[in-house]
């Protein structure tokens, strides 16, 4: 069971309830009178019981009879008449068309009204994509996905539209065109690297021209709108109304009777009471900016636990489950071990080599500014702090860490603590690769006997793959002892995709048996958010590691440490 | 005051007596009825809030669902790492009718601080298990969760007695009990300067609570603890294996003594 994602056993599940209802059931009575004790003195002869479910189990997932070949009467063509299978040149390639449509289409349920409209655009697109040789990147980005939306649209929009009448004929024989894929051998022929893959990701030398510009096809001079789709906006509200259920509600002294009748006497919880509640719950937690899956999987897991609960006296079902569910939010946010960056960083002391701590994050969420303020604090407790600048691509990255450097020194100058420079800069412009700088940052700090180095990396988006390669390379070769991801606490759902894009991307290219993964997270900008305090939540949801610093400002003393309790109390304040 | 107050109600109440009015007599018998069923919630309450547990607390694999079964049955059983709580009421032997109940707590990284929190509130001593095999290797992480323990509110307010229990001295290579004290105030003496030097909280509050482990000049010492500490070597195993009998009679004595 432990290796599921790889063995897949289907049985498994029912394997692990039906187990757990025979054994409970063959030994109800010494668990029931005897407590722990029953447990520990009784013999618990389970062995055969269990090889027959075992058994049982696995019988259950091979048996499934092949399926059967449909018989020449059964299938479709025999129902056909013949007047139709005789083709005349018009209507033939109408027909093939559409047969095809209908095998490729991998979307549950398309009826035959949505055939005809579907492959006459279908029809059309590769005509006219026939036509045009050259299409740039993203107008086959956008095409594809104005394909895909309409493929996916609910039948009944389909049906509204009348389906065209077969305009073009094609004349004679037309190479097979498909649909979503490029219909030009150019944009397939990889053989000269520099037309595919810009070079966005590694610059060569201090200014590429093709990074600072971007993209080089826009008129000069004029801003574009912001293009969005429609469709996928139309589509979400249509998801988001349907599963809003009417809440039934009995007025009058029934009700009245029932409520009482619920606050006195011990009975257990069913999932009715609760879905209620917990839907509210749910709505509460993502207003108050917790990431949607995040939230609705805390609320499924509350309610897996509460169960079969028998709730005591004067205890309202709301108040048992806002108590589990603040039971399971500080448990969220206290993690197993907590980070204590101070007793590693004296043990890297003791060792003689520099405790090396990593930046990573999207863009523009504090990560420079946070490294100053947890310099500041390193120092104030007398470490002396290398910053490694392997930020090479932003203009004034820098330039930003040597004011911070010279503003830590002239508030640490070397003559307080004993003649030694408290904080020093380690850089070598722009354009190089972040990687070697790190690198050779740190042989630098051990040879000068520094006790911290912090590495600052350039922000990057979590979708591009090269820089994301990149930043693994990094972490992969200088093996930092702390991975440090910076995330803002104005963040929302996209928490879940960052964090998830940020570990596989570090899982994904270390070479290493045991992968280094993001080790703790800093959230910042937490004084812009006053009581929405979900992202916490979403972020140690993901990763399991705690939240190491909480940036609450821009002056150095700005930096605090969570306390789970305050946290989740503004949470579940109403 | 209340007297006082009843006075007056007292003289209404035997008017009312001698000419009765069910309607009122009824409402003061609903009174009544209250009353009494608060006092005796009260009295509940209070029971139930008396302290009468003993945790059984440290890392996993520290041996500590072990030594319960064996102070409860006297068999040696084989033990998975647990994912819940266990207790069960422990009679101390040749004693006259002193009872505790023996919680014993996962020792799970994930789970310890949930159990440790709901149990805290009705501890009367602590036992806190170490493997005195791997201490060596794992000393860092046995003083951070007994920091953990000792710097918690609820611990310091009630000082419960606590008993360091190193376990698994049956094996040739098990550090004495010696040697485990002075690893730990050594280590301990670390964890509260940088527990104390990290960021403050959110809210203002400092960090591990205000409260500072020991005195702040000198060395930590268990002696500066609020609470009684001691040091017992025991071995839930026993020397001869599965067969015989565990050996910890240092425990079994604190135990009476607690009890």
């Amino acid at each position: 069971v432990g290796f599921q994602k790889i063995l897949t056993l289907t049985y498994v599940d029912k394997l692990i309830d039906d187990v757990h209802k025979e054994f409970r059931d063959k030994y109800r009575n010494e668990f029931q009178q005897k407590g722990t004790l029953g447990l520990l003195n009784g013999t618990f002869d389970f062995k055969d019981d269990f090889m027959r479910l075992l058994r049982d189990a696995e019988e259950s997932s091979k048996v499934r009879a092949p399926t059967v070949m449909k018989t020449f009467e059964q299938s479709l063509k025999s129902q056909k008449t013949v007047k139709c299978m005789i083709e005349t040149r018009g209507e033939k390639p109408k027909e093939k068309v559409k047969n095809k449509k209908n095998k490729g289409s991998k979307k549950e349920g398309t009826e035959a009204v949505a055939a005809p409209g579907k492959a006459s655009a279908g029809d059309k697109q590769p005509s006219a994509a026939g036509d045009r040789e050259e299409l740039t990147k993203d107008e086959i980005l956008q095409k594809n996905r104005e394909e895909f939306f309409k493929r996916h649209m609910k039948a009944g929009e389909k049906s509204s539209k009348s389906p065209k009448p077969e305009a073009q004929k094609e004349k004679g024989k037309k190479p097979r065109v498909w649909d979503l894929g490029n219909s030009n051998a150019k944009v397939l022929d990889y053989s000269n690297s520099a037309t595919n893959g810009s070079a966005e990701a590694c610059p060569v030398e201090e200014f590429d021209p093709d990074t600072a510009l971007g993209d080089r096809n826009r008129e000069r001079g004029r801003l574009y709108d912001l293009e969005y789709e429609s469709d996928d906006e139309a589509e979400e509200e249509k998801v988001i109304q349907n599963p809003s259920k009417p809440s039934a509600k009995k007025g009058g002294l029934g009700g009245m009777f029932g409520m009482l009748k619920g606050l006195v006497g011990s009975k257990s919880l069913t999932r009715e009471d609760m879905d209620p509640v917990l839907e509210k719950m749910k709505d509460h937690l993502i207003a108050k900016n917790v990431a949607a899956e995040i939230a609705v999987q805390l609320c499924e897991s509350v309610a897996k636990k509460l169960e079969g609960k028998v709730m005591g006296t004067f205890t309202t079902v709301t108040s048992t489950v806002k108590q589990a569910l603040q039971e399971a939010l500080v448990q969220i946010l206290q993690p197993q071990r907590r980070v204590d960056v101070l007793r590693d960083v004296m043990d890297a002391q003791r060792h003689r080599r520099p405790y090396v701590v990593t930046f990573c994050g999207v863009n523009g969420v504090g990560k420079s500014t946070n490294l100053a303020k947890i310099s500041f604090w390193l120092i104030e407790n007398g470490f002396s702090v290398l910053i490694a600048a392997c930020d090479t691509f932003r203009a004034g990255a820098v330039e930003q860490l040597r004011t911070h450097t010279r503003r830590l020194n002239a508030l640490h100058p070397p003559e307080s603590h004993g003649g030694r420079t408290m904080v020093q800069l380690y850089e070598k412009g722009y354009g190089k690769d972040a990687a070697g700088i790190a690198m050779e940052a740190i042989s630098y700090a051990r040879n000068q006997g520094f006790d911290v180095v912090l590495v600052d990396t350039a922000g990057r988006m979590q979708d591009n793959a090269p820089l994301m390669t990149a930043l693994a390379k990094l972490i992969a070769v200088n093996a930092p002892d702390l991975v440090l991801f910076v995330g803002e606490a104005l963040v929302g759902n996209e928490a879940v995709d960052q964090l998830v894009k940020f570990n596989k991307a570090l899982a994904d290219h270390s070479m290493a048996q045991t992968p280094r993964l993001i080790d703790g997270i800093v959230l910042t900008k937490f004084d812009t958010i006053d009581d929405k305090v979900g992202a916490a939540i979403s972020m140690t949801y993901i990763t399991s590691k705690p939240i190491v610093f909480v940036g609450t400002g821009q002056t150095y003393c700005d930096l605090r440490s969570l306390n789970a309790k305050a946290v989740v109390a503004a949470l579940m304040k109403a | 005051a209340m007297a006082g107050r009843l006075e007056p109600h007292l003289e209404a109440l035997r008017r009312e007596l001698r000419a009765p009015d069910p309607a009122v007599l009824s409402v003061l018998l609903a009174l009544l009825a209250v009353a009494v069923t608060l006092l005796i919630w009260r009295f509940v309450q209070g029971r139930r809030s008396s302290r009468k547990a003993v945790l059984l607390l440290g890392l996993c694999d520290a041996g500590k669902t072990l030594l319960f079964a064996q102070l409860l049955t006297g068999k040696y059983r084989d033990t998975q790492t647990s994912i819940t709580d266990s207790s069960a009421v422990y009679r101390v032997s040749n004693n006259k009718s002193a009872n505790v109940t023996l919680i014993d707590l996962p020792g799970h990284k994930s789970l310890r601080l949930q159990f440790l929190e709901r149990f805290k509130a009705a501890a009367r001593a602590i036992v806190f298990v170490v493997d005195s095999v791997a201490f060596q290797r794992e000393v860092k992480d046995v003083a951070e969760f007994l920091y953990q323990v000792l710097v918690d509110s609820t611990v310091l307010k009630n000082a419960p007695a606590l008993l360091i229990a190193c376990n698994k001295q049956d094996v040739t290579m098990a550090k004495s009990a010696k040697l485990i004290q002075q690893q730990l105030e050594k280590e301990l003496n670390t964890l509260r300067v940088t527990r104390s030097a990290a960021p403050t909280s959110l809210d203002g509050s400092a960090t591990g609570g205000p409260a500072q482990l020991g005195k702040k000049g000198k060395d930590f010492d268990f002696s500066q603890l609020p609470m009684k500490v001691e040091f017992v070597e025991c071995s839930a195993r026993g020397s001869k294996g599965e067969e015989g009998d565990a050996d910890f009679e240092g425990l079994e004595k604190w135990l009476a003594r607690i009890a």
